[in-house]
């Protein structure tokens, strides 16, 4: 004869708690280790797209952006820019600056491709097209998105790029824009940050960027 | 073998607080403290110390915020007299405010950048003229910017033939920045060290107190001579410039 024992109410608490945080633990290893879990997908459909000329794609790890290019604001630039993206020099290239909830940056064409990275010499190569001058506007106001050409000292702009993730009123006659995200900011905030160092190690980097329409 | 790259890359990693000020100046720990000023100048301070430059040679520390607040209305009052397009000219954008401001472990009143477009301040440096060196460093931004104007061979000359400046402003004992009784073609001592500083100084007068300087130069004519360079020479850069 088995004897039936019931539980009492503090093993019955104790119970439910350990179930508790074993869904808890493997719930949260499973988002913690799925950076991208809540980053929606690019609906081109849902987009209002002005000119497919000027609008770039840009393939990350968590999804896709869309980029849609100035070329009024900075011809000169904005023609590089396309050039860069139509001949596929940067796909490959590494976010190896990025600033948790500022910036991201890439396309250093030299010392910069993610299986090809010179963490000594990263941020000063060249693109051997030469330097740009700078296309400023006081009037292009830095929000959030804003794609705009990076720089040491003015008129020396060349191939690389960053994209603010929050609104930088600082920036605003400082820096070329080029362009700006309007879809895929959340894609861009996941990003790999190194906010201590100059550069990230094992940066994440662009899979593919094109143009919408050649 | 990985390791052993590993651990030379984490001895050859620059710690710096990144964020977007760092990104555009290339000076880490940098806050906004005002930049919604009339003649667009935008005011930043040192939220913790920092060192720059290749050796690493310039340092400035953090700022007390209640000095910031006493000082910042003296700063931004001293550099209203400016107006936008003068400043743009001369390249000044930015106002770093900090405290103990070296180079090369000597304290200096402030450091300007006209690649950068920006003058650190220290606002603890000399109080007693502390105003006055606020326009002392922004001529010599003035004049970095526009040194084919400024000619110090040129601007030598208005001395008496007996007199000769120093080597350098940091080796000479010529420091005194007190006003000089009887001027003679000085109005300080320190204008007395190298003819940029003599430039500076008497720029700062200027600036801070023309009635001043228009009395002395009524005994004066050597001062009187450097007053009208100055002022025509920076009629040149912006002819609506005003002291």
């Amino acid at each position: 004869m088995i004897k039936k024992i019931k539980s009492s109410l503090s093993e019955k608490i104790l119970f439910t708690f350990l179930i508790s945080l074993a869904v808890f633990t493997f719930g949260s290893f499973y988002l913690i280790k799925n950076k991208c879990l809540f980053v929606k997908e690019l609906d081109l459909d849902g987009l209002k797209i002005s000119d497919p000329k000027n609008l770039a794609i840009m393939d990350v790890e968590c999804g896709k952006v869309a980029i849609e290019l100035y070329p009024q604001v900075s011809p000169k630039s904005v023609e590089r820019f396309k050039y860069f993206v139509n001949s596929g020099l940067y796909n490959n290239s590494a976010f190896y600056r990025v600033i948790e909830n500022t910036l991201v940056q890439a396309g250093d064409l030299e010392f910069g491709y993610h299986d090809n990275i010179n963490y000594f010499k990263i941020g000063s190569g060249t693109s051997k097209l030469g330097k740009l001058k700078s296309e400023l506007s006081n009037d292009y106001e830095f929000k959030a998105g804003t794609v705009a050409m990076a720089r040491g000292e003015f008129d020396t702009e060349d191939s690389e790029f960053f994209i603010i993730l929050k609104d930088i009123p600082l920036y605003q006659g400082e820096y070329t824009p080029v362009g700006k995200v309007i879809f895929g900011l959340d894609a861009l905030k996941k990003i790999k940050v190194g906010n201590k160092t100059d550069y990230v190690l094992r940066p994440d980097y662009i899979k593919e960027f094109q143009l919408l329409e050649n | 073998m990985k390791y052993i790259i590993s651990i030379i890359l984490i001895f050859n990693i620059s710690v710096v607080n990144a964020n977007e000020i760092f990104n555009l100046l290339k000076i880490p720990n940098l806050e906004i403290y005002n930049t919604n000023n009339l003649n667009g100048l935008k005011y930043l301070y040192a939220e913790s110390n920092f060192k720059i430059g290749l050796k690493k040679n310039i340092s400035c520390d953090k700022s007390k915020k209640k000095e910031l607040d006493k000082k910042y209305p003296i700063v931004e009052k001293n550099f209203n007299k400016y107006k936008a397009n003068f400043l743009i000219k001369n390249n000044l954008k930015f106002i770093i405010l900090c405290e103990n401001l070296t180079v090369s472990s000597i304290n200096t009143g402030g450091i300007p950048n006209i690649l950068k477009r920006s003058l650190i301040l220290d606002i603890n440096f000399n109080q007693k003229h502390f105003e006055r060196m606020i326009h002392h460093e922004f001529f010599h931004m003035i004049q970095a910017k526009h040194n084919m104007i400024f000619d110090e061979a040129l601007w030598s000359e208005f001395n008496r033939t007996s007199f000769k400046y120093s080597e350098c402003s940091t080796c000479s004992d010529r420091t005194d920045l007190n006003l000089y009784e009887y001027t003679d073609g000085f109005l300080t001592e320190y204008s007395k060290s190298i003819p940029s500083e003599d430039m500076a100084e008497i720029f700062s007068f200027l600036m801070t107190n023309k009635e001043l300087v228009e009395k002395k130069i009524e005994n004066d004519l050597i001062l009187k001579n450097k007053v009208k360079y100055l002022q025509k020479n920076l009629k040149l850069i912006d002819n609506n410039f005003m002291f």
